[in-house]
């Protein structure tokens, strides 16, 4: 150190203390003196557990006062595989002795009882007295209340009780925010850590309900050790939150630690963050895009289904006409291919009857003809050749026609005589006649 | 996809918004699944769409502005106390 190399300075005039002397030889002697105190044994509540890398750090509570306490890190390994798991609040024997850190230019100094042995003694007495409340307000069915009540996923009120300077309320605004969620927040500021901690937070609570309209309550504070959450395991406070018809969302604390409060409220969050996603169970601007698309579906459903409906009316409506409409056709069809055949029958019919007509006229024409000419000539040469034929001709050429008395022609001489009595025929008159036999 | 026909509920108002948006996906579901007849259709559509408003309502409501009061205030209002509250946060 510079300060060595120097003169030291002159004490304070009047003094009748020693000195001054080197601070850092003080923290030696400091040290040496504390650590020259008998080694001892302590019992206590263990809290305020931390560990650092080469350390381990706590305090030992009682009702009449508190230690610092340290340990080397594998000091206190060795100690917890003997030991077992310790927690927060657990009532501890450590063995050990005074020890003073006596700090540097650049590092703090500090005291701490060095413990090198340790042994649960038991539950400390807040666990104990925690556990105990536990499981009076269980029976009494405390506990369940309020996880029964119904939480609205979209409430228009929310009532939030921490501290007025906590980064809690930030963390709950910020949430609300980020879900899109603008509604009305009631801010029941109190103290979270001291004595008056429980009874003003009650209060708030009761204050919350009583001024109506309030969704939900959000009881938000960060973390601290048992000691410091005690608050929130006062029975009043938690009997009160059990009884309170408006739903509790605690956020005490980290996850590790576990207040009453947490055991009474309707959930129980880890952060002032998770809380407020909690309270507000809806993400605001998707819920409104969600309902849009729904009213757009609903609408396009409800066009569609009549949409369908019409045009399935629209067609049968027209059925009937259409099915007329084909008749028709069909029937105009029909009568298009009848008109045609008839026509054509008829044409064909009027060819047959001219061809007729005209052999008909042909025929008559020959018929005529016939009458006319051919026949007079056939007659003539038929009357020719009958003249020709005529026996009187023949009379009339000086031949005679031998007959019977009867009439009959008689052309043989045989049969002349056989008659005997005959009848010659001359040209211009018969004549009888005896044959000789 | 239920093929039953869904109860027309438009007699019984939405109790809460999440009651209401469920009946809205199962109106929406039941349409989708084209088996509704006209009757139903109509009947659903109708209360979907005064679902749909219940809920838009409800969203409208914590949607405008944030408003932050403190409950000491709101308290010594409602007691007969000085008018006004303080906004805060803001």
């Amino acid at each position: 150190m510079s300060t060595l190399s120097q003169p030291a300075p002159a004490g304070i005039p009047g003094s009748a203390l020693s000195g001054p002397f080197p601070v850092g030889e003080y923290a030696s002697a400091l040290r040496d003196k504390l650590r020259s105190f008998t080694r001892v044994q302590l019992v206590g509540e263990l809290v305020n557990l931390r560990t650092a890398r080469a350390r381990v750090y706590f305090e030992l509570r009682d009702s009449g006062g508190a230690v610092s306490c340290a340990a080397w890190r594998k000091d206190w390994e060795t100690m917890l595989a003997r030991a077992g798991s310790v927690v927060e609040g657990v009532q501890v024997v450590v063995a050990g002795g005074c020890d003073y850190y006596p700090g540097s230019a650049t590092s703090s100094p500090g005291f701490s009882f060095n413990v090198s042995d340790l042994r649960v003694a038991g539950e400390g007495d807040l666990l104990a007295r925690i556990d105990r409340l536990r499981k009076v307000l269980d029976a009494e069915g405390l506990l369940a209340r309020q996880k029964l009540l119904h939480r609205p996923p979209l409430p228009r009120t929310i009532g939030v009780i921490t501290g007025e300077s906590g980064k809690a309320r930030d963390d709950v605004l910020a949430a609300l925010a980020r879900r899109g969620w603008a509604g009305r927040v009631i801010w029941g500021f109190a103290p979270v850590q001291d004595r008056h901690a429980a009874p003003a937070i009650t209060r708030t609570l009761q204050d919350l309900a009583a001024v109506g309209g309030v969704d939900v309550v959000i009881v938000a504070r960060g973390g601290g050790s048992l000691a410091d959450l005690w608050c929130f395991c006062e029975e009043t406070l938690c009997r009160t939150v059990a009884l309170l018809s408006v739903p509790v969302i605690a956020s005490v604390g980290h996850h590790t630690d576990r207040t009453l409060l947490d055991d009474v409220a309707a959930v129980s969050c880890s952060t002032p963050t998770h809380a407020a996603e909690e309270a507000v169970a809806i993400h605001c601007a998707e819920a409104r895009a969600r309902l849009l698309r729904d009213a757009e579906r609903l609408g396009e459903q409800s066009r569609r289904a009549l949409l369908i409906r019409a045009r399935s009316l629209a067609s049968l409506s027209r059925a009937p006409t259409d099915h007329l409409k084909r008749q028709r056709t069909r029937l105009h069809q029909q009568l298009r291919e009848t008109r045609a055949g008839f026509r054509r029958r008829l044409e064909s019919e009027r060819q047959t009857g001219g061809r007729r007509a005209l052999v008909l006229e042909r025929k008559t024409q020959a018929a005529v003809l016939d009458c006319r000419v051919r026949r007079p000539r056939e007659l003539q040469q038929l009357a020719m050749a009958l003249a020709g034929h005529d026996p009187q001709r023949t009379l009339e050429r000086g031949y005679a026609l031998v007959q019977s008395p009867s009439g009959e022609p008689i052309a043989t001489g045989t049969h002349a005589r056989a008659a005997g009595e005959v009848r010659v025929r001359f040209a211009d008159q018969t004549v009888p006649a005896r044959i000789e036999p | 996809v239920s093929t039953e026909e869904l109860t027309p509920g438009n007699a019984v108002p939405p109790a809460t918004y999440e009651a209401a948006a469920a009946r809205v996906e199962e109106i929406i579901r039941r349409l989708d699944s084209g088996e509704a007849s006209l009757n139903e259709t109509l009947e659903l559509v109708k209360e979907g769409k005064t679902l749909i408003e219940f809920c838009a309502h409800e969203l409208e409501a914590v949607g405008a502005a944030l408003e932050e009061l403190r409950l000491e205030e709101l308290v010594s209002r409602l007691e007969g106390g000085p008018e006004g509250h303080t906004e805060v946060g803001a």
